[in-house]
């Protein structure tokens, strides 16, 4: 198991938005965990990041609890997350958004490498490195976004609402980045989504959140065949 | 025009002081967003530290180098113990909490040192210049070069280093910088003691240039550089030195040639006040 969720609650002063949440993930998986505006998503991936701690629970990755872990200290062990609306270094350069993905793993990780293989998958970014992230369109930083998360080569990457904002055309691109780097790199995502098909269609499993709480749960194909799934997320 | 010359040099000089009071300002502004008003009071601290080691041993550079540990490690402290369990709070309560500590680091330097004005007769080790009939005083020679060597100094590390680029990400956005690994908390204390060793420098230059040193000298600075980061755009360390500059400039050219009635300390608040109703964001802020 990569990582276990057990029974995590989150709540902002009197307001739970994740009330006991349960899932796990192996390696190799990719996982979409779906639901509608304010289901919880974005404070489940918030706190297995570590940007928000869970009030109840507990996070075990790779064996090992890091409930109270600092986020930094989850980055250095391969967590990375492409945040909700991509949250990029807005006054620095391209270049410098990839460079803040590696800091402190210089060392260790060919960098230079991990640049031109990023650049190979997003050219638009080779284009634009010296150009401000503010400067980009939505699109373009939500490409930065990915490649800045896959720089220090994560074992876990976590994906928050990438498809949101974005031209169909460009949704379908970046799922199918994520599907290659699942397949291809075997890299272990999970994947928070409002566009439940577009993610459950590149997904191995799914869960469904309501209100905090996880109200189904199932391999991607049995979720799509689930009428209420079929009434409420894919439009039927 | 030889009087304006000697104006506008001790104008940039004045703007320099300026400069390094504020650079503290506008560095822990940007990580923390908070106004960091104790910062005038560590400048006084600096001063003071400096003053006792330069009166203990003779040594001019020891007591920079005295002074500017002292000052990071009250800026730290600070930091720590005042600011960091202030935080959850809205901005208002660091903001009071900055107050009284400044209060309370002045009230402790009158307890230990009097609240008599103290002389500061160092002479920095520059030569004086006479060109064109213009002097430049070894004093004023110190002070430019060594803001140009600080300047150069916190450039080079923004700019140019790992740290620099993990102290711009984490004054953009300090939760998404954690997520990448960076250690914002360790950020945000290397930048007190950046600034407070910065501060350290100012106190001393400035109790040099005046020869004195007294409990309350960080009184004016402590609300001229919240008007400073302010006209400079908040958070905008360039910003910062380009208006102290400015407001030096300014002050002493008006006072010199300008019969204007009003104090000269004025007029770095008539800019604010500008700088709030016509350009919010300061001169080079950007707008969030």
């Amino acid at each position: 198991m990569l990582l276990e969720v057990k029974d995590i609650h989150v709540a902002y002063g009197d307001i739970e938005a994740v009330c006991g949440v349960s899932f796990s993930l192996e390696k190799d998986e990719l996982v979409s965990i779906i639901g509608a505006n304010g289901a919880g998503k974005t404070s489940i991936l918030n706190s297995i990041m570590g940007i928000f701690p869970p009030r109840k629970g507990s996070i075990i990755f790779k064996g090992r609890d890091i409930t109270a872990m600092p986020a930094h200290q989850r980055a250095r062990i391969g967590i990375r997350i492409v945040p909700e609306r991509s949250r990029l270094f807005p006054r620095l350069t391209v270049y410098e958004n990839l460079l803040t993905g590696v800091y402190g793993l210089r060392k260790k990780i060919p960098v230079d490498k991990r640049i031109s293989w990023l650049y190979g998958m997003f050219p638009i970014l080779k284009e634009r490195r010296g150009q401000l992230a503010n400067t980009l369109s939505g699109g373009e930083q939500q490409q930065l976004s990915i490649a800045r998360a896959l720089i220090s080569d994560p074992e876990l990457l976590l994906v928050d609402e990438v498809s949101m904002g974005l031209m169909p055309k460009l949704v379908e691109q970046v799922f199918g980045i994520l599907k290659q780097l699942n397949e291809e790199h075997g890299l272990t995502i999970l994947l928070v989504e409002q566009n439940a098909f577009a993610s459950l269609n590149i997904s191995t499993r799914g869960y469904v959140l309501e209100t905090g709480t996880c109200a189904l749960s199932g391999s991607a194909a049995e979720l799509m065949d689930n009428p209420r799934v079929q009434e409420v997320y894919l439009g039927h | 025009m030889r009087l304006f010359i000697e104006q506008l040099l001790n104008g940039i000089a004045m703007g320099s002081i300026y400069a390094l009071i504020t650079l503290g300002l506008a560095l822990v502004y940007g990580v923390m967003r908070i106004l960091h008003v104790a910062h005038a009071a560590v400048f006084t601290v600096g001063a003071y530290v400096g003053l006792f080691i330069f009166q203990a041993t003779g040594s001019l550079a020891l007591a920079f180098v005295g002074s500017m540990v002292a000052c990071a490690i009250l800026g730290v402290v600070i930091e720590r113990f005042v600011y960091f369990p202030l935080m959850k709070y809205p901005p208002f309560v660091p903001l009071i909490g900055s107050i009284a500590v400044m209060l309370s680091i002045e009230e402790v330097c009158r307890l230990v040192a009097g609240p008599y004005i103290l002389t500061f007769p160092a002479k920095l080790p520059f030569p004086d210049i006479y060109a064109g009939g213009i002097q430049i005083s070894s004093t004023l020679l110190a002070v430019y070069s060594i803001t140009a060597i600080v300047l150069f100094f916190l450039w080079y590390i923004t700019t140019r280093t790992e740290l620099g680029l993990a102290m711009r990400a984490a004054s953009q956005d300090i939760s998404i910088s954690g997520a990448m690994g960076i250690n914002s908390h360790l950020i945000v204390s290397i930048t007190f003691v950046l600034g407070s060793a910065i501060a350290a420098i100012a106190g001393i230059l400035v109790g040099i240039y005046y020869n004195q040193v007294y409990p309350t000298m960080g009184a004016v600075p402590a609300y001229k550089s919240l008007a400073l980061i302010v006209v400079g755009g908040l958070g905008s360390v360039s910003g910062a030195v380009i208006a102290s500059m400015l407001l030096g400039v300014a002050e002493t050219l008006l006072i010199g040639y300008a019969n204007i009635p009003l104090p000269r300390d004025a007029l770095a608040f008539i800019a604010m006040i500008g700088v709030l109703m016509w350009r919010s964001e300061g001169l080079l802020g950007s707008s969030r």
